[in-house]
Formats: structure tokens, sequence, C-alpha cells
């Protein structure tokens, strides 16, 4: 009904407007027109019979509709107009739209009517350009999110038989679409969101693969390898390896029915199963590259995926290579050091031995046969032939440690303390109680001489510096994760902890030769000792203090 | 042929000026914002494939047709290229996210635009002339160009002259937002309705001129 096209404005027979809205006063007319309509006439004329008929139709109808006259007052006013705004058509017939709903009524709709009764123009206002033109009321489900009801509304010109320019105002419930597009938009524009930030996180990890330094391959059940991003295409395209993809798929854990066969020996750089896997890739153009292999696996619709990451160890493996050639090199370099100084110090022994002898010839020979000076010369030339001799004896002592070391067994510390007590004994070195063991003394992992060496070392040179009237060592274990520490403290002079790296250097001595007795190698031996079983020394100490000395010995020595 | 003055030809150019004018007021104070609307150009052609429009022909058009009768009968339309047409209806309605096409409410919005637009040509020529015109109700189409009359189509070439309709171009540009739209208005009308136009025209030029 309003979507009607145009309506005849001479079209006398129209029985819409013929019989509901005859010409003459409108208003009045129309009037009587609806009180005949509803109150039943006993004996109705053909013509009343049509009017009652299509008053009802009119307000039976599911939209609203508003009749308005030349002077813009109402004319009619159907039953859902009256539901709708709460006005009964009986309070509103011969008002204005204005009188009824106070000056609420919008420009558009106004301008729609009067262009409507002077230039007979139809117009149609829509819910969306224009907010709740009448105020009417929503159906109770959408009194929550609108206050008032979204209407759609086409105003008509209606022409009279006698030429009267009439307004016909439809109104029709429109709230249920709005609110299905308000709906819409919000779900389209939820989507856009979700698009924009799926693409934006896509790009973020697509970047992210394409610029890893790794080439990334992905195997998928049946065996296609696909290159995931640029540094694999290179590694697989017509400037790579062509035999990358056959190797890679040796590697992978089920090759399936057929497995590739095994790749040359020179391509598979570490012997598999060893957990870690290098492989040489040999690229159509350039230099080869070594390559490690990680495998992980994942599984995505239902499929089992390999994912290969190929990392590019050219680099480690030149460093490998530079420390190994630096470490053979320092091999090689200790080596001859060694030999030097077993050889200086052997050769070196003959003719000092020529030296000593003759000079304590001359002061066996001569002594008090010339005068006073003479004699102090030939006891100094004595004297130091004597300690040239015992340094040259160290420096050999010294170079066997490396040269001459028995391999290593379990050495229970207790029967080492017993056999360095025996011996300090027997040279009258320590008086009997001096020497305070710790019951606990465990058993180590070394070289049973060289650790009596060092230990003896260690607790005579605790003996030497320590108190002269009441001297004590102790000697204590404790145990740690990796190794076992063994101290020998003494309570001696102490060392001045400026010289607590410089004591265990070669002929170091703190003192001179008339105060303690010895060449000063005795600890750069200790020292050697100890490096040759994988320990440490180091010394706690304060001058007056007493000193104590840690070594610290591997418990396990398989990575020697 | 139609043949007007340029006396005749600028009075309905004012004419519509006028109109377009209201229409702009009308709608910016709708869409609480501003909207300008200007009619860069008007041209009468005789065929529709003289037209500017119809260079595209199976681009796809929203076209809002009223028809009109009274002393000159015809249709006019106001036609957009489809996308124009849904830019045009979302910056009326501030949409930000666009549907993929008019949903049933933008669609009676781009109606009411045209109702707008055509019923401010109509009525400002009918007001000034000084007889009513009546119009149907809008009605909302969306075809390929060259279908937007498919009665013209075919028309032998000797009875081009006599039977095919005239149409008055207008080129209407919208300016919202800084951003033009453009669109055309046609007024499809057959030679008699040209005819009394133009009569009407001179009646009104010789009424104020005297």
């Amino acid at each position: 009904m309003q979507h009607g096209d145009k309506t005849p404005p001479e079209d006398t027979n129209a029985p819409a407007t013929g019989a509901g809205f005859p010409a003459g006063s409108a208003r009045t007319k129309n009037k009587t027109m609806e009180a005949s309509g509803k109150t039943a006439d006993p004996v109705p004329s053909h013509a009343n019979w049509g009017a009652e008929l299509y008053l009802t139709l009119l307000d039976t109808a599911d939209i609203g509709v508003i009749t308005i006259a030349q002077d813009k007052t109402i004319m009619f006013w159907n039953k859902w107009m009256e539901k709708a705004s709460g006005h009964k058509a009986a309070n509103v017939i011969g008002q204005t739209l204005d009188d009824v709903f106070g000056h609420a009524i919008p420009t558009r709709l106004q301008n729609g009517i009067r262009d409507c009764l002077t230039l007979g123009m139809p117009a149609m206002i829509s819910p969306s350009l224009n907010k709740a033109v009448l105020p009417l009321r929503p159906l109770p489900q959408f009194t929550e999110k609108f206050p008032q009801m979204q209407q759609s509304i086409r105003i008509q010109p209606v022409r009279t038989t006698s030429n009267t320019l009439l307004c016909s105002i439809t109104v029709r419930d429109v709230t249920l679409s709005v609110q299905r597009d308000l709906l819409l938009r919000r779900q389209a524009a939820e989507l856009a969101e979700l698009v924009t930030k799926t693409r934006r996180s896509e790009d973020r990890t697509r970047a992210i693969l394409q610029n890893t330094i790794d080439a990334i391959l992905v195997a998928s059940e049946d065996g296609t390898l696909e290159p995931l991003n640029a540094r694999a295409q290179e590694l697989c395209g017509p400037q790579g390896d062509p035999e990358i993809k056959n190797i890679i798929r040796f590697l992978l854990p089920d090759s399936g029915s057929n497995p590739p066969p095994k790749p040359p020996s020179d391509r598979l750089l570490t012997d598999l199963g060893t957990g870690v896997i290098e492989i040489l890739a040999c690229p159509a153009s350039g230099y080869n590259i070594p390559l490690e292999v990680a495998i992980s696996h994942f599984t995505a619709y239902g499929r089992y995926h390999y994912i290969i990451t190929l990392r590019d160890i050219s680099q480690r493996k030149r460093h490998e290579l530079e420390i190994q050639n630096t470490m053979q090199e320092l091999e090689n370099s200790n080596a001859e050091l060694e030999q030097f100084a077993y050889a200086a110090s052997h050769d070196l022994q003959e003719p000092l031995r020529m030296v000593s002898s003759y000079t304590q010839l001359l002061a066996r020979r001569y002594k008090g046969k010339l005068d006073d000076t003479a004699d102090e010369f030939i006891h100094y030339a004595v004297d130091g032939t004597r300690r040239m001799q015992r340094m040259i004896d160290d420096l050999l002592t010294l170079s066997r440690v490396g040269r001459h070391g028995k391999p290593f067994q379990p050495v229970s510390l207790a029967g080492l303390f017993d056999a360095i007590e025996a011996n300090l004994q027997r040279a009258d070195a320590a008086p009997a109680g001096n020497i305070m063991r710790a019951p606990d003394l465990p058993e180590v992992i070394g070289d049973p001489s060289q650790l009596l060496q060092l230990f003896q070392n260690l607790v005579s040179n605790g003996l030497k510096y320590s108190d002269p009237e009441h001297a004590e060592v102790r000697i204590s274990a404790r145990e740690f994760d990796n190794f076992w520490r063994i101290s020998v403290s003494d309570n001696g002079i102490g060392i001045d902890p400026q010289y607590h790296a410089s004591i265990f250097e070669i002929f170091k001595r703190l003192h001179g030769y008339g105060e303690y007795a010895g060449t000063g190698i005795g600890l750069a031996l200790s020292k050697k000792i100890v490096e040759r079983h994988g320990g440490n020394i180091h010394v706690e100490s304060a001058p007056n203090e007493g000193s104590t000395f840690h070594v610290d010995l591997p418990k396990d020595h398989s990575v020697l | 042929m139609i043949d007007l003055s340029d006396l005749e030809r600028d009075t309905i150019t004012e004419l519509i000026n006028i109109g377009v004018g209201r229409a702009a007021a009308s709608l910016s104070e709708m869409v609480d914002q501003s909207v300008e609307l200007t009619v860069p150009s008007i041209s009468f052609v005789q065929r529709f494939s003289d037209a500017n429009l119809i260079a595209a022909p199976t681009e796809v058009v929203s076209a809002v047709t009223q028809s009109f009768n009274g002393p000159f009968n015809g249709d006019a339309l106001l036609v957009f290229p489809e996308k124009r047409s849904l830019e045009l209806v979302r910056r009326l309605l501030k949409v930000d996210v666009p549907l993929d096409s008019l949903s049933d409410l933008e669609q009676e919005a781009l109606m009411e635009v045209g109702n707008i637009i055509l019923n401010a040509c109509l009525g400002s020529i009918s007001n000034v002339l000084g007889h009513p015109i009546n119009c149907s109700m809008p009605v909302f189409r969306k075809c390929q160009s060259r279908d937007l009359m498919p009665d013209i189509y075919p028309v032998s070439r000797q009875d081009a002259e006599t039977t095919a309709p005239f149409l008055l171009i207008l080129h209407v540009q919208f300016m919202l937002r800084e951003d033009d739209i453009d669109g055309y208005v046609l007024f499809v009308m057959d030679l008699d309705s040209i005819q009394t136009l133009k009569q009407m025209v001179q009646r009104y030029l010789a009424h104020t001129l005297s």
C-alpha cells in the first residue's frame, strides 16, 4: 500500500479515496464517516457498506495511517497509530501533528507534508537519515535498546474527486530491521578487526620466518620437502645444492617404505646417533657450507610434519679448527720446552760438576794456606756451585713432572700422609705430634709418587715457616660436588696477600738465602703437579696468621 | 530537435540550482554535517547513448526513479555508479565498516536522498512555473547502466527523431567530508513534454520580464 507508484489525481472511481474521504469539508465529513463506521447502521446503504469496509481495512492494517487535510489538521488516525502513539483518534482528529506531539516534529516531516499539500510531491523518510521522526513507542521487546520506534515513513498526495489535495502518511515499524542492521554492522566490524589482526600477525610471523638466518623447511608425511624461508629456498633452489633434499630425507626418522640412499660420507660430517647432525652442503655456486641439522615435529590437521632447521656453522667450524691448531702448537711448544729444560739442566750438570769438584778441591787443599780473603772467595764459589747444583736438580725434577708421570690410580691420603710423616721424621725435620690430621681423609685419584711429592712439599713448607717453638701443621679434607679440597695449614709467619700469586712462580723466594733453606722451586713444582692432575692450588694467608694451602683435586678424571 | 534559447536554458538551470540548493540544505540538516551539492553541467541529449553516463555500459549503477506527470510527463532519475552510491550513503550515515552491498536500510536512505533531490528539482520548477506536478514514490533499481532505460533500445534511426524521449542530464556533485562524489540526475521526457516545459518557461519569462 505504501509503495503505490502513483495516485491518479483525477480518478473519480478510486474507491479508497472516493469512499473514505469524500469531497467537501473533509474533516467534518470524516468524523461523520468514522461515527457511522463504528456504530452499526441497521440498514447499511451500499455507500456506507463500502466506507465501513475500507475503514476497517485501514484500522486493521499493520502500519500507521494518518491523513492530513489542506489546513494541516489530522483527518484520519488508524488503530495502529492509536496504539503506537498512545493518542486516541477521537482526541487527535482536527488537531495538527504539532498539537498532538508538541513541537517535536522534525523539519523534514513538516516540509514533506507542506510539499505534498502544496506541490503534490510524495516523500519518503528513511530511518537511517532521520532518527525517530514521530515520538512513537517501540514494541516491548525493543524498549531496552530503542527508546523510540524506528520508522520508515511515506508521504503521498491524495487528490479527492473535488480536486482537493490531501496528504496521506503511512508509518512502518522498522525497529527490527534497524536492530538487525546494527548487529550486522557490529559483526562486520568485529570480523574486519579480526581479519586485520590475523593479517598483521601473519605478516609478522612471515617476516620473522623470512628473516631468520637459519634455513627452515617443513616435511610432510609423504616426504615432500617445502622450503619455508628465503635461506631455505636459496639452498634448495637452482643455485643451491641439488643433493640437499635427499640428504634431509635420509635424515628424517621415518622415510617411508623406500628410504633414500645413504649420502656419501663426505656429506655427513658427524656420526649419526650422537645427537648433533652436521652435513656439508655443496651449492652450485660458491663454497661448501657445513650445516647443523635440527629436526623437530608437530601435528597439524591430523597430519604429522617435521620442521628441519639448517644452521650455517662455517664460522664455528673455522673456530674449532683454529682452536685445534692452536692446541697442537701449544702442545708442541710445551713438549719442546720440557725437552729443552731437561736437556739444559741435564747438560749443564756436567760442566757444573767440574766447576764444583775443583772449587771443592781448592777449598780442601788451600784453606788457610792463602790469605783470609782468598778463603772467603773460595767459600762463596763453593756455596754458589752447590746452590746451582740444587737448582739444576730441581729443574730436572720439575721437567720430569710432565715427562715421567705415572698412570693415575686411587691413592689413600691417610697412607700418603703416613709415608710423609715417616720421611720427615727420618730426616729429623718433624718433631713427633706436630702434624695433625683430620680422621676422615679420603681416597683420591692421581699419581701416588707425585701426590707424595706435592703434599710432602706443603707439609715441610708449613713446618719450615712455622713458629719454631711449637710448630703445628693441620691437614683436612672437604668434599665438594666435583672435587676434593685438601687443606694444609700452619701457624707460621704467613704471606702478604700481594705475594699470593707470585709464590707459585719458579725460583721465587720471599726471603734471603740465609733465613730459610730451599731454592724456591717447591711451590712451582706443587703447582705443576696439581695442574697435571686437573686441579687447582691456592693460598689463604695473612702475615703472622699462618697460611693455608688448598689443593682441589677433581673426583672424576674421565675428561683428562 | 529541441531548440532552447540561451535565456530559456539559463532559466531551467537556475530553477534546478535553486532546487538542488534546497536539497543540500535539507540533507545537511538531516545528517548533521556539511553537504554541498552542485550542478556543474546541464545538457540535453536525444539518445541515451550520447550521454557520458553510458561510457561504461556494463557498469552497475544504483538508480532512484520517480515518475512525474502534470503539464509535462516523464521520469526523473538519480544515478550513481554502485560503488559511489555505497560511498555516498556511508558518508551520509557516518558508517565506518562497509558491507559488500547496500543493506535494506542503506538502500532506503539512498532512496530518500534521491527523493529529496528529485523533489527539490521538480518542486522548484513546479513552484516557479505555477503548476503542481504529480510525482510517484521513488523506486530503487540496481542494474547495468545500459539497462537504465531498456525501453529506449532498440529504436530504429527513423523513429528516433520523433518517438525517442529527450534527456535532460544534470551532472551533480556531492561534497562530503572534503571528498567529491559524482552522480547524475536525468529527466527523461517525450517531445510534447519538452515543448510544454519550453512554453511554460517562455510564459514565465514573458511574465517576469514584462
